[in-house]
């Protein structure tokens, strides 16, 4: 082996439709790059030595020696300060709110890992990955909260006027935080209403009431806020992004996911593959047909290749009708990367 | 609106109803607004019970000493899938994946304990007798001590000591520390007998002895620790998400990126070339009767 001879005539390596001559390009390795400084692992968040473990500044031993707890730390990881202690109390309120949820999504996911007789620590990431823009959104609606604040700010709406233009434009929602899930569970605006006693209630929860008005104003049936709302617009006036919201709460529950994978594993029985049946009930797909001789295949297959954009589309529209095929689905998949990148940091 | 559950289970953790949310018989709510801690409803969750005033400082301490560590296997991989740009939550996800056997084994240091101390009642041995017994087993098979060393913090790990005295300033030294404690003796013991390096207590050693002592079973405790880093590890990712250059191969940074082309060090087999297909099958049985691709399967 090792035989590096004629590398022509593999393929359509040699089309003339090739705008390169492939068999010139060169094997082995790129040599390092001495222009540059080599690579290191850039963190604004923590750092650590042989002796000491340092998070934003702050010695981590020494935060939880000096009576700092677990909770604080969550502040100075992400918003790189102290908490006062109303936050700290705050944050812990809110997180004792989201630690358990029943059998939801999360749990459910932890659960159905765990039938596989798998690490406790695969069901607790299984079950974070249930955190999206519907089930607990709090990336989605931290963000649009932001928005429209800032639009309120830029176009000089008053703040009810800028909560009925965020219902009327998202009233069909999963991540509105106003819905009807809440209309006799009292938990959700007992959250607010201790923010407030507190003093760490600010515009977030100011908006979000004003959205919640909004709503029952649009709505034909009761709405009230729920869980997502309370908790959302609390974890912004407690100084966390959208995204560290999202992260942290999905974390929170992850504790408790962890408690059902125990649960299921010592209740319960392992899967095997195979073992689930389907039953036919369930399916609406095509009926039952034979599989055509492969030597017919070509009298049976029909491509999926269209000539024209009007092909195209008739295509399109007809797929949609498929369900599984991912042609009912048009989403946005954003690439926040173009304004990124450190450059201040690793010039020689 | 559909409300059923998503599975169909006999739970004896949770339920939840229109009107409240109930762990453990206590209404989440009535819990927080009582002025009780996060980590005092973790005891809820796992242990069915409050904790005195002690166990929940122990825990609060334990978690939060536990909770950052700077550049583990757990935030590199959460900041290796966030530099494809995907949803937050599969970048925490995947950091609290990567505890296994090796990054913060909490469970088999736990389970390790509970099966030696087991023998101790069994065997009629005192505490410190096992322990040797145990620190003898494990090096005489060349198995590593659970719970002791730490790769980068080789000078005793930050974490490790301060939580043992912060156990014992507390009141909960038990079965647990009294035998981890031991365990640690004769390990330094050994090693110096055998004129080997010291070799400190890591934070598993500690802290999961800590959440023994304060009655976390080992999954219970694994959970609490490998769960807990999840929050730093998606501050990590959002750090790179928010400031750092997607793919991690820009040759526009000034610095190399985490996998720029020149980070590649290949030492597999040597470039060849593709065999015609014509010649596919004498080629093959030639590779397989040589059999030197044998020394590269993995």
């Amino acid at each position: 082996m090792g035989d590096l001879g004629d590398k022509k005539g593999i393929g359509n390596l040699d089309s003339p439709k090739m705008p390169y001559d492939y068999s010139r390009r060169e094997y082995g390795t790129v040599a390092r790059d001495t222009k540059r400084a080599p690579f290191q692992w850039v963190s604004e968040v923590a750092y650590k030595n042989v002796h000491r473990i340092v998070a934003r500044g702050y010695d981590t031993t020494e935060l939880m020696e000096e009576g700092y707890g677990v909770v604080d730390v969550l502040f100075v990881d992400y918003q790189a300060r102290i908490p006062l202690v109303e936050e700290e109390q705050m944050l812990n309120y809110v997180m004792i709110m989201a630690l358990e949820d029943g059998l939801s999504m999360p749990a459910a996911m932890s659960r159905m890992v765990a039938q596989s007789k798998t690490f406790l620590t695969q069901a607790c990431g299984a079950s974070i990955l249930a955190f999206g823009h519907a089930y607990g959104a709090y990336s989605a609606f931290g963000n649009r909260l932001e928005r429209y604040l800032k639009m309120a700010e830029e176009q000089q709406l008053s703040l009810d006027e800028a909560a009925e233009r965020l219902v009327r434009e998202n009233r069909s929602d999963e991540a509105l935080g106003v819905s009807s899930l809440m209309l006799e569970d009292p938990a959700a605006k007992r959250m607010i209403a201790r923010a407030e006693k507190l003093g760490v209630a600010g515009r977030s929860i100011a908006f979000t009431k004003k959205i919640v008005q909004a709503a029952q104003r649009l709505f034909d049936e009761p709405v009230d806020l729920d869980m997502l709302g309370a908790t959302g617009a609390s974890m912004l006036d407690l100084g966390f992004s959208p995204e560290a919201a999202w992260a942290i709460m999905a974390v929170t529950r992850s504790f408790a996911a962890g408690a059902h994978y125990i649960e299921e594993v010592e209740r319960g029985e392992c899967r095997r593959l195979g073992q689930t049946l389907t039953p036919k009930a369930y399916y609406d797909g095509p009926e039952d047909r034979p599989v055509p001789p492969l030597k017919d295949r070509d009298n049976h297959a029909r491509a999926a290749v269209c000539k024209t954009p009007e092909a195209w589309k008739k295509r399109f529209e007809k797929m949609q009708s498929v369900y599984g095929s991912g042609f009912r689905i048009v989403e946005e998949i954003a690439d926040p990367s173009k304004k990124s990148g450190i450059k201040t940091v690793g010039k020689l | 609106m559909q409300r059923e559950p998503e599975i169909k289970r006999k739970t004896a953790l949770s339920y939840k109803t229109e009107k409240k949310t109930v762990l453990r018989g206590y209404n989440l709510s009535e819990l927080a607004e009582e002025g009780y801690s996060f980590c005092d409803a973790l005891f809820v969750l796992f242990q069915d019970r409050l904790p005195t005033t002690n166990e929940e400082k122990m825990l609060k301490y334990e978690m939060g000493v536990f909770l950052e560590h700077s550049m583990s296997p757990s935030a590199v991989a959460a900041i290796g899938v966030s530099a494809g740009r995907p949803n937050l939550p599969c970048a925490v996800a995947a950091s609290i994946t990567t505890f296994g056997g090796v990054h913060g084994p909490g469970a088999a240091h736990g389970y390790m304990l509970n099966k030696y101390i087991e023998r101790a009642r069994r065997e009629g041995k005192s505490l410190d007798e096992m322990a040797k017994i145990l620190v003898d087993e494990y090096l005489d098979a060349k198995k590593p001590v659970m719970g002791m060393g730490q790769p980068q913090h080789i000078d005793s790990d930050p974490r490790a000591e301060p939580i043992h005295v912060k156990q014992e300033e507390l009141a909960l030294d038990g079965v647990y520390l009294e035998f981890q404690r031991a365990v640690e003796k004769h390990f330094h013991a050994r090693r110096k007998k055998e004129g080997r390096s010291y070799v400190g207590v890591n934070v598993v050693g500690s802290g999961n002895t800590a959440l023994s002592e304060i009655g976390f079973s080992p999954n219970a405790a694994w959970c609490l620790g490998s769960v807990c880093r999840g929050f730093s590890c998606a501050a990590h990712a959002l750090y790179n998400m928010k400031k750092g250059r997607a793919w991690g191969a820009s040759r526009n940074e000034p610095m190399v990126q985490m996998i720029d082309l020149s980070m590649i060090k290949y030492i597999g087999p040597e470039d060849r070339t593709v065999p015609k297909q014509a010649q596919r099958q004498a080629y093959a049985r030639k590779q397989k009767e040589e059999g030197e691709y044998e020394k590269w399967v993995i």
